[in-house]
């Protein structure tokens, strides 16, 4: 088993070790955990005492506790928590970041919703990355959508709405240019395939990749925008949510159930949890992955 | 399955004689633990286990994961005893007798892969019924880690039957006990029952083999049918099921287990199941550390070929 081991004098990077760790380390991933429904597992606590001992350096905190002080005293203690979830969540996005969603998505799911739908004229999947920051599981989305264009999706159409509140991110997703690092988890298969090389260091993904998605920038928590995002299949919104307060959170969840369609299912980070901020959606399993169900009339269980 | 089925598989199993050199230690060990008495002596254990020095030896290993907890490795059965308590013991060294009791030469599935199921199975109905004040963790224990022996029996007994079913639910990666059905006829349920009764085992264990993958068939033991149910199911979704790639949507709380175990558990609605799924990942690691140091390592295939 990992653990972490901290120096008592200078924070810096912690090592993977097998002594003790800190146990104000478990304090900060309860936390973190009870505000934000990110939970860092016991072998990924290193990555969690990465994201404190980057902070910490920038406070200027000696030890571990004292950041802990930092980040439970008043004033200022919101404000911190935000930058420690920006630094354990900040290298989770790259193409592919989730093969157990993906595998729940072509597996499990999309048999079933085109078994459901055999006998409807229009066959159309709907999906919304919601919070797509610079597009990377929008195209990883596309990109496994069109895999299945010439067996199960055969005749459908698929749309794939991505958002973020950020202007910037939505113009660098739209340009679909992605590094080494972003490219990390992509199979040759797949680099090959779906995208064309930029230089040396840069993949850029093909316009029938791009066709799919369609970007634009849309605040989560604009009520009267929200409205319209309505008649989806699947929502995928990965830390998002983490940055909200619990009834903000509560409202775009709410918005959430309400524009996916019966049967359709919403996705969160690896390992993000939605507590208990919404009663209508079951909590499912997929293997290595959880989602929330809602379910559809026939079931009898909404 | 027809009762002539019942009473085939029965006879089959009555008649392994060939079973393969179970550690003189197990079938004591099995009645200490049916009694779930605080009387039993630990030194009747510590006397049972001292024939055994493979045994021993893997207690002490077993007892050292860091599944256990302990702080520092221990070196003397008396020393785990007084560490861990009897009654954990006694299922540490049925988990090493089992892993003894049947030799790889005769598995159709990885014997490293059946064990991180059973242990890890073992592990969630335990951490599950921290949860459940009510709950027996022991026992808890021993009934996720004895619920599949069927699997072994069929190894042992209908080993050509047996490689069929594995071999399609690899392929349409259905639920084993389905494949088992429709090639079978019937499923480790049955064979692990006729064990389970030849062992004597107590009753509600009994229970648990046979039907925790039909607990409407249960009459006696519901709600350790549900936990154990339960437990198989969360395991098979976070990368501790048989290796190979299950096609299903599992909806926990809308499972009729939930509703008996709630029922019996009042406590049960209070669990965060989404922290409960990520804490055992945490788990995920050490088993596989834990089967490999007790069990061997596993070998290169997970399914038939």
């Amino acid at each position: 088993m990992m653990t972490i081991t901290q120096s008592a004098t200078l924070p810096h990077a912690p090592t993977k070790s097998v002594e003790a760790v800190d146990p104000v380390y478990r304090q900060i991933r309860d936390l973190v955990y009870k505000v934000s429904g990110i939970y860092k597992a016991e072998e990924k606590l290193y990555l969690l005492a990465d994201g404190c001992a980057r902070r910490m350096k920038q406070l200027g905190s000696r030890t571990p506790r004292e950041y802990w002080d930092q980040l439970t005293a008043q004033p200022g203690r919101d404000g911190e928590l935000r930058h420690l979830l920006n630094e354990i969540t900040i290298g989770e996005t790259c193409l592919f970041r989730s093969q157990p969603q993906l595998d729940a998505l072509r597996k499990v799911i999309l048999p079933e919703i085109v078994a459901e739908r055999t006998k409807q004229i229009t066959k159309r999947l709907r999906i919304w990355s919601a919070g797509c920051s610079t597009g990377e599981e929008s195209y990883t989305l596309a990109m496994n959508m069109l895999e299945e264009s010439e067996r199960l999706l055969k005749g459908w159409t698929v749309e794939i709405v991505a958002t973020d509140l950020n202007d910037r991110s939505v113009e660098t997703a739209k340009a679909g240019i992605y590094g080494d690092y972003a490219l990390r988890s992509t199979t040759e298969y797949f680099k090959r395939k779906y995208f064309s090389t930029v230089d040396e260091k840069k993949l850029q993904v093909r316009p029938e990749v791009k066709k799919l998605v369609t970007f634009s920038r849309l605040n989560l928590q604009d009520d009267s925008k929200m409205l319209f995002m309505k008649g989806m299949d699947l929502i995928f919104c990965c830390n998002v949510l983490i940055y909200f307060d619990g009834v903000s959170k509560s409202k775009v969840i709410n918005h959430f159930f309400t524009n996916l369609n019966f049967g359709g299912y919403f996705f969160l980070g690896t390992s993000e949890s939605l507590m208990k901020l919404n009663e209508q959606f079951h909590l499912v399993h997929f293997p290595g992955t959880i989602a929330y169900w809602k379910p559809s009339l026939k079931s009898g269980k909404l | 399955m027809t009762a002539s089925v019942a009473v085939m598989i029965r006879e089959r199993v009555q008649n392994i004689e060939t079973m393969p050199a179970i550690p003189a230690v197990f079938l004591p060990l099995l009645k200490l633990l049916g009694n779930a008495s605080e009387d039993v002596k630990l030194d009747e254990v510590v006397r049972l286990v001292s024939y055994d020095g493979t045994i021993a030896g893997q207690c002490l290993r077993v007892a050292g994961s860091p599944l256990f907890g302990l702080a520092k490795a221990p070196e003397s059965i008396k020393g785990v005893v007084l560490s861990l308590g009897l009654r954990r013991v006694e299922t540490i060294l049925l988990t090493c007798c089992l892993g003894q009791a049947f030799p790889a030469k005769t598995w159709v599935l990885d014997p490293a892969v059946f064990w991180r199921h059973s242990l890890g199975c073992a592990m969630v109905c335990r951490k599950f019924s921290e949860k459940l004040a009510a709950v027996d963790g022991e026992k808890a224990y021993m009934a996720g880690l004895l619920h599949d022996i069927g699997f072994m029996v069929n190894c042992l007994v209908f080993p050509k039957e047996f490689a069929v079913a594995m071999e399609r639910a690899c392929r349409e990666e259905i639920p084993l006990d389905e494949a088992e059905q429709a090639t079978m006829g019937f499923t480790h349920g049955e064979t692990g029952r006729a064990l389970a009764e030849k062992w004597k085992l107590a009753d509600d264990v009994i229970e648990v083999i046979a039907h925790h993958h039909a607990i409407e068939q249960s009459q006696k033991a519901q709600p350790w049918v549900a936990l154990v149910h339960l437990s198989d199911l969360l395991c098979r979704m976070r990368g501790l099921g048989y290796g190979y790639y299950e096609r299903h949507m599992v909806d926990l709380m809308a499972d009729p287990a939930w509703a008996i175990l709630l029922k019996e558990h009042h406590d049960l609605g209070g669990v965060d199941l989404v922290r409960f799924t990520f804490e055992l990942d945490e788990a995920v690691e050490d088993i596989h550390a834990l089967v490999a140091a007790v069990f061997g390592s596993p070998a290169q295939r997970a399914c038939p070929q």
